[in-house]
């Protein structure tokens, strides 16, 4: 009984390739290439997407600043009954937060201090809360501050310099649980005494203060509602830093859109050259078998083998190597398109998102566009008449 | 039997450029029967050879073999008929060059998806009659133009053929090696094989094996 597959026409395909190693070679390394970037694009683009919406997810709905000639200033503690006052306000917080410069590395951390018995705000904030020693002075790090701070041999306790010159040691209790790594990468989470101490703030002040609101439909007119209380604050939604946080991404996907299109064009190109037509000793050979027996099925199944073979092991290659260049190499280059690139942010690892419908996408816009390439001028080919080769 | 019916062939490049390769010809060929279609380069000798191999289609007339009209095959059953019926041995022998010789000779096979043991004592017989064991395993290109011509002979023969077509097949040989090649027919048509030689070599024109001589100028059989 025979196989269902033709293994002597799979084998034929198989040794055309590497009868023609050169061109095989050049077709495969194109299109691995071209699928390495598309791809590569995608990965880079999902994982920041889901950071992005796992940082939004984490924000507050209100964030209290107070502002002075512009600038922000600290605000009283004070403020905190007066606004849980408002009716729709389900609880209010203080924060105390700022960033510490570590010249040893060149990058900023963000201080948060936390209250053991205050209701966290943010979950990881809540972890982080039940891992932290309020005895002494002790932080919670976030994996980019302990990386840092390990490559430069703080392993410990860390001395922070306080405004007066004088040293502060903090002790390291561990590295807290994230769900996103670019919201909570450069941060430390501390006592809020010990971030007080730290940033010269008084007891009664705080850097800002987050407001959770019941109603999500209520958060514009408590925002108003507190507007109108102090005058000299600034009210900032969750919607509002949505929208700045979107904008800054919908920019910078635009050049990797560019990107896209141009590795789309490329590949294009190829598939139009394809489509031109065979070379003279692609035809001969088509004429070769023809002559000897071969239909135009025949011809044509082998082209589709022999399609398939560089198609598909080019996606594959270009897919491994994304994955291996975006989660393992950190997207070198790439990752600084999106993130932006400043001495004063600690790196941080793109999270492994797996998307089924993008390597679906990759797929049918490589493989199928490759094989039809392929194949459309063999079937011209094969069915013109093969005397050519008696001739 | 091969029978051509009132054929001609115009190749049309374009309507003002077409060529007539056959004028009218009628011939018919009985089994068993060695012919040599003899005339100048471009008399229409290989466009016989393509109408009867089904490689083209004649403008008009037919040809039919064996009771089939090989002139209306669609390409599925064409195919099938040049696998099953017809072995052809090129000028230029028309062989992969990158390929090994056994690779060459079971090309045929190949779409028939045979099993492997059948494939193997096909290869082994005509490897063996036409003296190419010893070159089994060798890559064509390397080959000198006898034992490429051999390799072809073979290629043409894997499938146990009725009929062979051998266009100008001493053309690349020298004399020492066309000897051969004609020691070779001779086995073929002591095989039964119906055989169809288009050539201009005088070798061909009193051998003892040819059957008849036909003379083709311009598209005409004389």
């Amino acid at each position: 009984m025979r196989a269902k597959i033709n293994m002597y026409l799979f084998e034929h395909a198989v040794n055309s390739l590497f009868r023609q190693k050169f061109k095989t070679l050049f077709v495969v390394l194109v299109l691995s290439t071209l699928i390495f970037l598309l791809t590569s694009v995608f990965f880079i683009s999902n994982s920041i997407k889901h950071e992005l919406q796992s940082t939004v997810d984490a924000l507050p709905e209100i964030i209290v600043q107070k502002l002075g000639g512009g600038r922000h200033y600290d605000i009283e503690t004070s403020s905190v009954d007066e606004i849980l006052e408002i009716t729709g306000v389900s609880s209010a917080t203080e924060r105390v937060w700022g960033y510490y410069y570590f010249e040893n590395a060149g990058v900023n951390f963000t201080l948060v201090g936390i209250d053991e018995f205050e209701e966290q705000y943010k979950k990881s904030f809540a972890s982080a809360a039940k891992e932290l020693d309020f005895s002494k002075p002790t932080m919670m790090l976030g994996e980019g501050v302990e990386s840092v701070m390990d490559k430069n041999y703080y392993k410990e306790y860390f001395n922070f310099i306080k405004h007066d010159g004088t040293l502060k040691r903090v002790d390291i209790g561990g590295v807290f649980d994230t769900q996103s790594e670019l919201e909570s990468n450069d941060v430390i989470v501390m006592s809020k005494d010990d971030a007080r101490e730290i940033f010269n703030m008084s007891k009664n002040m705080a850097t800002d203060i987050v407001v959770k609101v019941a109603n999500e439909d209520e958060i514009a007119t408590v925002a108003s509602k507190i507007k109108l209380l102090y005058p000299d604050v600034r009210v900032i939604t969750k919607d509002d830093i949505k929208i700045s946080y979107q904008n800054i991404f919908d920019y910078k996907s635009g050049i990797f859109l560019a990107l896209f299109v141009v590795s789309l064009f490329t590949f294009f190109i190829i598939i139009y050259d394809k489509l031109s037509g065979l070379s003279s000793e692609e035809r001969r050979e088509i004429g070769i078998l023809k002559a000897i027996g071969w239909s135009v099925g025949d011809v044509l199944k082998e082209k589709f083998y022999e399609s398939f073979i560089i198609s598909f092991f080019s996606y594959m290659s270009g897919v491994v190597l994304a994955l291996f260049f975006v989660y393992i190499l950190k997207a070198p280059l790439l990752q600084n398109i999106f993130t932006g690139y400043s001495q004063l942010k600690t790196s941080f690892a793109l999270p492994f998102v797996f998307d089924i419908q993008t390597l679906f996408l990759i797929f049918f816009l490589s493989v199928p566009i490759y094989i039809a390439a392929t194949i459309i001028p063999s079937y011209r080919g094969a069915t013109l008449d093969a005397d050519e080769v008696m001739r | 039997m091969i029978e051509l019916k009132n054929i001609t062939k115009i190749y049309e490049e374009s309507k003002e450029n077409s060529v007539t390769a056959l004028k009218n010809i009628n011939l018919t060929v009985k089994d068993g029967e060695v012919i040599v279609l003899r005339g100048a380069s471009g008399s229409g000798k290989s466009t016989i050879l393509s109408l009867i191999a089904s490689l083209a289609k004649p403008t008009s007339g037919e040809v039919v073999v064996d009771g089939l009209r090989v002139s209306k095959l669609v390409d599925s059953f064409a195919s099938a008929y040049r696998r099953d019926n017809i072995g052809i041995i090129f000028q230029k022998y028309n062989l992969i060059p990158s390929l090994s010789v056994s690779e060459n000779i079971i090309l045929p096979l190949v779409p028939l998806n045979l099993h492997v043991k059948e494939v193997e004592a096909k290869l082994e017989s005509v490897l063996e009659k036409f003296h190419i064991v010893h070159r089994a395993y060798g890559l064509v290109k390397n080959l000198s133009g006898g034992e490429q011509q051999r390799v072809a002979i073979a290629r043409a023969n894997i499938n146990n053929p009725k009929i062979i077509l051998a266009d100008e097949p001493t053309a690349n040989l020298d004399e020492k090696l066309s000897l051969h090649f004609i020691e070779m027919l001779r086995e073929l048509k002591r095989d039964g094989k119906t055989i169809i030689v288009a050539t201009h070599d005088p070798l061909f024109f009193d051998l003892d094996i040819v059957d008849r001589v036909l003379e083709i100028n311009h598209g005409v059989l004389l």
